[in-house]
């Protein structure tokens, strides 16, 4: 009975998005209510279909656009838990706005624009076809370009709107030129093979794409996936084009909280999950993925270490876990062929309680302090009891801590340990170790730079007297209730993975789940990850609670290491005064202006031609009475005589 | 409904475009009216397509609308910067290229 309402899933938001733009300040607090509600209808539809459908079943509707192409819904179990995780998260972010954004006179704009963000990173969900997703993966980058700089007044956010927007550009461009590519290919294949589409199949439907798979030339395969990847690592953040995410943070905290941790960031993750096909029968591309994503994990970790705004240590923390996203897509889809799937798409739902957990938690603290900076923090522990309480699981949770053999552990624990295992399991049977070290490194670093933001805002002394206090109801219940995922979604592991390993079979797909001999490894395999774990947070307690270890000689402008790391590779100098001023400046721009200026204009102006028509025009200036609507009118007489002659003329 | 009716409609919001192109001083108004003539003919291209089954139209209409918004666009930033110049966009007093 739910799944005849699928398409209300997007559209309730669609339509709340419409009445709080236009009618938002009528309502109490911005409109508020409406998005909620809307949100929360969406949710109850989800849930409904994934009772329904489960477990092994889907929902595919579809309606014919034009020619070969369609719009229509598919929702299947790799969609249904990405719908329920979207809008139930989406909604716990929507209540938490009520308190967060309460002082701000933008309400109605900021909830219209978080609804149409929902609605449209929805429609990325359920998309049955590759052009759709690519439509709404655009909408939601406009979202985020328009949340980021929310608070368009501040030179800085509108400039890290203006980042975010044209550095996933480079990724959707790419992206686009993928499904440019695979049309292309499909009508070849169509044409030239035995190749046909089921009737009632459409041209761009992933169930197209995939019975296609065995008819396009290999090569054209890895490069279609790896283009689709491209546009994965645009809006995932992954290197090269991380910058634009800690930049993002200039954007309210519950808009870093639901698009930059939560759900538009894992669209990247999600694309490459839903075309895993494909990007199983190109190994090379896999094996971009793999390394792409395990060198972001330590990359971006690196720099999480050393910043100081409590926001940009959770971005480049966001960054690093969509690596290890990619990562296990890459590493355990060469491996453990769909199992893969189940793998990552757990680490992006538990990240996704947590990660969006600790950025409410950071939104609580700034509420009540007044400051993104953590070294003006410290000793809130007494007056945040909540917030303290719920961002230390958080941390717990993103930090993988659990106990191996007994199985009982945070979300974190389950979904990045199966992701270590999995590149430990691709190390064991390629020989190829880098991928299972970069994860472990980037697990002590986790830890470390988790517990000393925690450290840093909650432990010791104050270092600011301001009488912080803990944030009203309306923003720690939605605490309260993630913190429960944080801890118990993991439980859900062995479920979880049965119900996905089945999605591509549904599909018409069969991929090779193979068990691996050494996915039972041996003990310390196993328990490296939480000893790495225990280890930064012992680290992090040492230098930043007792502060038995004095860094101040260590981190200073003095050291190189420490000067790169807090420059962050000088990525952003990269993008801004190379490619920026001096490319499209320096070269591009004053090219085109030498070609303008010198040869155009040279050529034309101070000879013979351009005087003659200097001195006709003298003569036939006389016309020009310099009153637009007498142009206006005559061209319009123009045009009607030249009808009227068309007529007689017998046309 | 039968194609007269779709013509109709936009023979009617072109003729009120062409009016205002023709009466309005204000720039603003003019664009406007602009886009009425636009739109009036898209939706001739429409209404043809759909009744004589042949999507060149839609898609023609398409690319139209691209450029009518850049076209809008454009517009809208000559009269901004217009505006913050002479302090007016009643486009009787912008003359000065006239002879």
């Amino acid at each position: 009975m739910f799944s005849d309402y699928a398409a209300l899933i997007v559209l309730l938001p669609v339509l709340a998005f419409v009445l709080t733009l236009f009618f938002g300040k009528k309502f109490p607090s911005g409109g508020a209510a409406l998005p909620i509600a809307a949100i929360a209808g969406s949710f109850i539809i989800s849930f409904g279909i994934f009772l329904e459908i489960y477990p092994h079943g889907t929902v595919q509707q579809s309606m014919q656009w034009f020619s070969t192409l369609n719009f229509g819904i598919l929702i299947d179990p790799l969609a249904v838990v990405m719908l329920m995780m979207v809008s139930f998260v989406s909604l716990l972010i929507h209540i938490y706005a009520v308190g967060y954004m309460s002082h701000d006179t933008g309400k109605p704009r900021y909830f219209a624009e978080t609804s149409l963000f929902t609605a449209a990173m929805l429609a990325v969900v359920l998309s049955d076809n590759i052009l759709q997703f690519f439509m709404a993966w655009e909408v939601v980058g406009l979202c985020s370009y328009l949340l980021i700089g929310f608070w368009f007044h501040k030179p800085t956010a509108a400039a890290a709107a203006k980042k975010a927007f044209l550095v996933t550009r480079v990724g959707d461009v790419l992206f686009l030129a993928g499904i440019v590519l695979l049309y292309v290919n499909m009508t070849n294949i169509l044409a030239n093979t035995g190749f046909s589409l089921e009737p009632g199949n459409f041209m761009l439907q992933f169930k197209s794409m995939f019975a296609a798979i065995p008819y396009i030339a290999p090569t054209q395969l890895t490069i279609i996936t790896l283009l689709f990847f491209g546009g994965a690592v645009g809006k995932s953040g992954q290197f090269p084009l991380h910058g634009w995410l800690p930049d993002a943070m200039e954007g309210p905290t519950t808009v870093s909280a639901l698009i930059h941790a939560a759900t538009m960031v894992t669209a990247g993750v999600y694309l490459v999950a839903r075309t895993f096909p494909m990007f199983v029968e190109a190994p090379n591309a896999l094996l971009v993925v793999a390394y792409v994503g395990g060198f972001t994990a330590l990359f971006a970790a690196t720099m999480g270490l050393v910043m100081n705004d409590i926001k940009r240590v959770l971005a480049y923390s966001t960054v690093s876990q969509l690596g290890y996203m990619m990562l296990a897509l890459g590493t355990a889809g060469m491996v453990l062929g769909a199992k893969a799937v189940g793998i990552s798409m757990f680490h992006l739902l538990s990240h996704a309680f947590f990660k969006a957990l600790l950025f409410l938690c950071a939104g609580s603290v700034i509420h009540a302090v007044g400051t993104n900076d953590l070294r003006e923090m410290g000793g809130l522990f007494g007056k945040m009891k909540i917030t303290a309480t719920t961002m230390f699981i958080a941390a717990l949770a993103l930090g993988g801590f659990g106990i191996p053999g007994l199985h009982i552990g945070t979300a974190g624990f389950f979904s990045k340990d199966a992701i270590i295992e999995g590149a430990y399991e691709y190390g064991h049977v390629t020989g190829d170790m880098i991928p299972y070290v970069f994860s472990i490194i980037a697990a002590l670093l986790t830890s470390i730079y988790i517990f000393r933001l925690w450290f840093m805002a909650f432990s010791g002394k104050p270092r600011q007297d301001r009488h912080a206090h803990e944030s009203p109801k309306v923003m720690t219940i939605p605490l309260i209730i993630l913190a429960l995922f944080a801890l118990f979604f993991g439980f859900s592991q062995a479920g979880f993975y049965g119900y996905l390993e089945t999605n591509f079979e549904l599909m018409g797909v069969e991929i090779g789940v193979h068990e691996g001999e050494a996915l039972h490894p041996s003990t310390l395999i196993l328990w490296l990850p939480i000893i790495v774990g225990v280890l930064g947070l012992v680290i992090s307690y040492l230098i930043y609670n007792r502060r038995i270890l004095d860094m101040s000689r260590i981190v200073t402008r003095r050291n190189p290491v420490y000067q790169i790391l807090l420059n962050r590779y000088y990525e952003p100098r990269l993008s801004s005064y190379v490619i920026g001023e001096k490319l499209t400046h320096g070269v591009v721009a004053m090219s085109g202006e030498f070609f303008d200026r010198k040869i155009i204009d040279g050529l034309v102006i101070d000879n013979i031609i351009s005087r003659t028509l200097l001195s006709l025009g003298d003569v036939i200036k006389k016309l020009q009475t310099g009153v637009v609507r007498n142009y206006a009118s005559v061209t319009l007489l123009g045009v009607g005589l030249l009808i009227i002659l068309l007529r007689i003329g017998g046309m | 409904m039968s194609l007269y009716m779709y013509l109709l409609v936009a023979a009617i919001i072109f003729t009120i475009g062409a009016y205002g192109v023709m009466t309005q001083r204000n720039g603003i108004k003019i664009l406007m009216c602009i886009e009425l003539l636009l739109n009036a003919s898209n939706l001739n291209l429409v209404a043809f397509s759909s009744f004589s089954g042949n999507a060149t139209g839609q898609v023609f209409t398409l690319f139209s609308i691209a450029i009518a918004a850049a076209e809008a666009g454009i517009g809208f930033a000559i009269l901004v910067a217009l505006f913050r110049v002479r302090d007016t966009i009643n486009l009787d007093n912008i003359n000065i290229l006239r002879w």
